[in-house]
């Protein structure tokens, strides 16, 4: 598959391009701010921290980390050092805990919310679009404007909704957290299942906001291929029509897998915003927290990561692509 | 007297539009091709005889619905036949259509044997793919096209291959009779050659039995087909053998359609070029006269509220117009002599 | 166009509250917090200074009594007297005297009744309370120390049957949705703060829509590396999530610096990819059209041909494309502020900040409805209304979408 390995050294290449850039942005942004970053971190680090003890101590450790008495471009390169070591330094909100140790907290219920919650919405929101499309009548009637109602809530718009009928009225679900406050994390049945019914609302709220977006997107690319000239020329030469369905939305999805990957960005965003509003123990609250105390170094080493992860996903779509539309295996060999 | 293939007696079909109206866009359209023959239908746009290709094919989708009439393929009778019937036994084995853009007719994401191995086996699901691949590549070595067309996607091959493998595609159950929409307006002047000389291969093949060959252009008809059939406004104006059609046209429409085209033929010289002027009547409301009148050198009052027949001739000649045939000829001599 | 009146409606309310009602949007004007949506009477006034009328309203006692001693009251009550030993049916939860009588000579907080917990038994003893004087058929003495004395002597009476009337208290304010957390009326906060919003949406549209217009307008004329190098940056603006950009620079400005026009620009500066994109390709298809060539062939320079040639057919995918950006803006604002990183807290509010307010102080935990939905609501209005007055351009301008 030649025609293929092309392709996937060019999406490498091209990924390992933009994450460099990303760090890059990361690294300069704040510095481009007026002043010294170290002097202004531990001017808000001062206000929350009473042991004076710390504060020299981290003090000391961000000079270091960012040397800011060395030039620029030694300064990347320690940084670039310190993130591939993990060593992100410490948290000011949450000293002594390491950012490191914060953030590797926080990564896995993240990703254990957004990922299935993305994929599944995709499914669904896309199965429906196709239904919509093909069998049109009542049912194409209904899904449209709920559809178009799911698209235009922001996330944290159905995250509330969710939360106020479910939760406080309906006290089906928990109102936050990722488990009940009461438990510490261990391998037991009971603690599994306190985290499954805390997973449930913030979970279906990304998942029904994705399927608003997604429905709508395929049923207009379904609608678009099923009148299609080669769908009509099958037809005349006697091929059966689900044989040509199948295809239809085989040629139908190839565009949505590309949509998603382009909207990565946005979904990350609002999944994070969900998190917050339940309180579940994700990146999006630690980024809060992390705001509310102004914890610099916590900040800035959480956007790189979602960054990161958001690149990392846009790679492996893309890289999927490659793998289902056979053209490209086709296209790169000549 | 040589078998006949398509027999086709007073179709008539209608397209409803969102506001139930019905638009009657082939209205009583008789026609009949024999063995060995091919009929070419012209027009412009507009006039109704893609929609006749469509409904030849007996496979009716929304808005197009059938009103009334006989369709015989082959001594099928497929009038009112059940749809799935006429999938499985007359789409694509009995009669079989080239669309008119052959660049859109592929599918994009399958591979041209894929492709052929789907309708071979939507057909004859016993087949195996072994076999296919041989009858495939046979048949299109056969029509001048190279094996390897079959392994390539459709966004590997140009313009004029593209066509050529869906000429070839459409006949490689070899039906009785082959429905082709202008296959060669799409493309340039060589691949327009070629497309021709395929479609008119396929005939002297002996692979399909009888053709009808639809085109706006009128010069190509009379080197490719045996009779030529005029259509305006959704019903025939006039019929006949392409040499008929050419060198002695009756009725005014198809007339005017000669003097619109450069023919290098000696005889015609003296024909002047003539754009007609006006456009073809809005088929929701038709006119209750004739069809043409509002463009014709020749209307005369009675024109306008004369329902007009089709004026059988003997030997398959017809045209429509309440002018007997004499009147009109003279008056075309008198203008030749201008 | 239905999106069209939604959308001006809500801009001439913006516009047109502030004559009518200039409290400063953040003044805080009651204590505590999230008081609920009504009509806030001042009492000191209805008493002392205000005529007093009598009506005669049969249904008033009975109002009265119910409104204090609700059904699942009564419910409690009679468990507890069945808990204290009481025959059931002795107990009549319908007859409100005998009720309160068994209820006064039978009950002891200090009994202790089997399953009963201590919040139980607080909740008993407040229903006493409050139950106090709840038969009784004579008014309340208003009094006041002597001036002389010192001793509480009566100065008036306050009739069962007195009322007022709302039009002559000097003092009243109609809260129609309440109050937030800090106090402050949450309909005046919302209608400046959809103010806000609109304008940060607003400007971030225009600078968003601007950058994407001028790069797209370059890159797809030119072509060539110009092109080249502007599609390379617009894809890695693609794929690193704007919002993480958004989150970076807001917190790196720092909070003083971060004004609600400041946070526009910035919401501009990191959204324009999407139109830059749209445009690049409107462009692509366009340049090649007979006229363009003809005007190149007139010696016109590129400014002209874009401007006069390209521009007046692109105009209404921009138009659409503004209003777009208009409405993510809006949201991209929300979501900063939710998360703390919006403009400053101080001076004016926005819609996102109001929804950060009420989620730190768990609004919608405690049932204080008034303080989110209203802002929820508006937030999809407006971008609802948006994308309707999108859809009903699309229709003008593409007649071909058009029944």
């Amino acid at each position: 598959m030649k025609g293929y390995r092309d392709y996937f050294l060019k999406k490498l290449g091209w990924f390992i391009l933009t994450v460099v850039v990303a760090f890059t942005l990361n690294f300069i942004l704040p510095r481009l701010m007026p002043g010294d970053p170290v002097a202004a971190i531990v001017a808000r680090m001062a206000q929350g921290m009473s042991n004076a003890t710390g504060v020299q101590a981290v003090y000391e450790q961000y000079t270091r980390l960012f040397a800011t008495d060395q030039p620029i471009l030694n300064q990347y390169v320690i940084y670039l050092r310190n993130v591939l070591n993990g060593d992100f330094g410490y948290s000011i909100s949450q000293y002594p805990r390491t950012v490191a140790d914060v953030i590797g907290s926080s990564i896995w219920w993240t990703i254990a919310l957004q990922l299935p919650a993305i994929i599944v919405g995709w499914v669904i929101g896309n199965t429906l679009g196709a239904l919509a499309a093909y069998v049109r009548k009542g049912f194409d009637k209904v899904l449209l404007p709920i559809s178009i109602f799911l698209s235009n809530l922001p996330a944290f718009g159905m995250a509330i909704i969710l939360l106020v009928i479910f939760a406080v009225h309906l006290k089906w679900f928990p109102t936050s957290g990722g488990y009940a406050y009461e438990m510490v994390p261990n391998l037991s049945w009971e603690f599994v299942w306190s985290v499954i019914v805390h997973y449930q609302l913030p979970f279906w709220s990304i998942v029904l906001i994705t399927i608003g977006g997604q429905a709508i997107g395929m049923r207009s690319m379904a609608i678009y291929e099923l009148n299609a000239d080669y769908v009509k020329y099958a037809r005349f030469l006697g091929i059966k029509d689900n044989k040509i369905i199948r295809y239809v939305f085989r040629n139908a999805m190839l565009p949505q897998i590309t949509g998603l990957a382009l909207s990565i960005g946005t979904m990350v965003s609002g999944a994070l915003v969900a998190e917050i509003i339940f309180n579940y123990p994700g990146l999006g609250s630690t980024i809060l927290s992390a705001v509310l105390g102004g914890d610099y170094p916590l900040i800035s080493a959480a956007t790189l990561i979602i960054t990161f992860m958001a690149l990392v996903a846009f790679f492996v779509l893309e890289i999927i692509y490659g793998l289902i539309d056979p053209r490209i295996k086709a296209a790169q060999s000549e | 007297m040589a078998r006949v293939v398509l027999q086709v007696n007073e179709l008539t079909t209608r397209y409803i539009t969102r506001f139930r109206e019905n638009i009657y866009a082939v209205d009583h359209v008789s026609l009949k091709v024999e063995e060995g023959k091919s009929l070419g239908i012209a027009g412009e746009s507009g006039c109704g005889k893609s929609t006749l290709a469509l409904s030849l094919m007996g496979y009716y989708f929304a808005p197009l619905h059938y009103t009334s009439g006989e369709i015989i393929i082959n001594d099928h009778n497929i009038t009112g036949m059940d749809p799935d019937e006429v999938r499985k036994t007359i789409l694509g084995t009995e009669i079989s259509y080239i669309p008119q853009a052959a660049m859109n007719a592929l599918n994009p994401t399958r591979r041209v044997i894929n492709f052929i191995e789907d309708v071979i086996q939507a057909h004859l699901p016993e087949v195996s793919k072994k076999e296919i691949y041989e009858l495939a590549r046979e048949r299109f070595e056969l029509l001048g096209l190279p094996a390897e067309v079959l392994q390539k996607y459709p966004v590997e091959l140009s313009g004029g291959m593209k066509q050529r493998t869906v000429i070839a595609t459409s006949v490689i159950l070899s039906p009785k009779v082959l429905v082709a929409d202008e296959p060669s307006s799409a493309l340039d002047v060589t691949s327009q050659k070629m497309v021709i000389k395929m479609v008119m291969d396929l005939m002297d093949k002996g692979i399909v039995k009888a053709l009808v060959f639809i085109t706006h252009e009128l010069p190509l008809l009379y080197n490719v087909t045996d009779d030529i059939m005029v259509m305006y406004a959704g019903q025939v104006v006039e019929k006949g053998t392409a040499e008929e059609m050419v060198f002695d046209p009756i009725h005014p429409y198809t007339r005017a359609l000669m003097g619109s085209i450069i023919v290098p033929e000696s005889g015609l010289r003296n024909v002047k070029l003539t754009a007609i002027p006006g456009t073809p009547p809005n088929l929701k409301n038709p006119p209750s006269g004739c069809r043409f009148a509002e463009r014709c050198k020749y209307v005369r009052p009675e024109c306008r509220v004369t329902t007009v027949n089709l004026n059988e001739i003997g030997n398959g000649r017809a045209y429509r117009c309440i002018i007997p045939e004499e009147d009109l000829r003279r008056m075309y001599k008198s203008e030749q002599q201008k | 166009m239905v999106g069209f009146g939604i959308f001006s409606a809500i801009v001439l309310t913006v516009l047109i509250y502030p004559l009518f009602i200039d409290d400063p949007p953040l003044g805080i004007i009651s204590r505590g917090t999230f008081l609920a949506p009504g009509i806030y009477v001042n009492v000191y006034d209805s008493v002392n200074f205000t005529p007093r009328y009598t009506l005669i309203e049969d249904e008033a006692a009975a109002r009265r009594i119910n409104s204090q001693l609700k059904p699942e009251d009564r419910v409690a009550m009679q468990e507890w007297l069945v808990g204290a030993g009481v025959p059931e049916a002795e107990i009549n939860t319908e007859d409100t005297a005998a009720l309160l009588d068994l209820w006064h000579s039978r009950f002891d907080p200090t009994v202790r009744i089997p399953g009963m917990t201590n919040a139980d038994r607080n909740y008993y003893i407040r229903l006493t309370a409050s139950l106090d004087g709840l038969l009784a058929a004579e008014g309340a003495i208003v009094a006041a120390p002597n001036e002389t004395t010192g001793a509480l002597e009566q100065r008036g009476l306050i009739e069962q049957t007195d009322y007022v009337n709302i039009g002559e208290v000097p003092n009243f304010r109609i809260l129609p949705l309440g109050t937030d957390n800090f106090g402050r009326d949450v309909l005046t906060e919302l209608v400046s703060a959809t103010g806000v919003s609109l304008t940060i949406g607003f400007v971030a549209g225009i600078v968003a829509t601007t950058i994407g217009l001028l790069l797209g307008l370059f890159s797809g004329y030119m072509g060539g590396l110009i092109d080249d190098i502007i599609v390379f940056i617009t894809n890695l603006f693609t794929v690193i999530p704007s919002f993480v950009l958004l989150i970076l620079i807001s917190f790196s400005i720092g909070q003083e610096q971060r004004g609600p026009v400041t946070i526009a620009i910035v919401i501009g500066l990191t959204s324009w990819v999407w139109t830059a994109r749209a445009v690049r390709g409107q462009v692509i298809s366009l340049r090649n059209r007979d006229h363009v060539n003809l005007s190149k062939l007139s010696g016109h320079s590129v400014l002209y041909i874009l401007a006069m040639d390209i521009l007046p057919y692109i105009a209404s995918y921009v138009v659409m494309a503004l209003i777009l950006q208009i409405s993510s803006g809006i949201l991209a604002e929300a979501g900063l502020s939710i998360l703390g990183l919006g403009p400053r807290t101080t001076e004016v509010p926005t819609l996102g900040l109001m929804m950060n307010w009420s989620m730190i102080y768990q609004a919608h935990i405690l049932g204080k409805w008034w303080a989110y939905f209203p802002v929820i609501l508006t937030i999809a209005l407006i971008t609802f209304s948006m994308n309707l007055m999108n859809t009903g351009l699309d229709r003008v301008f593409n007649p071909t979408l058009r029944g």
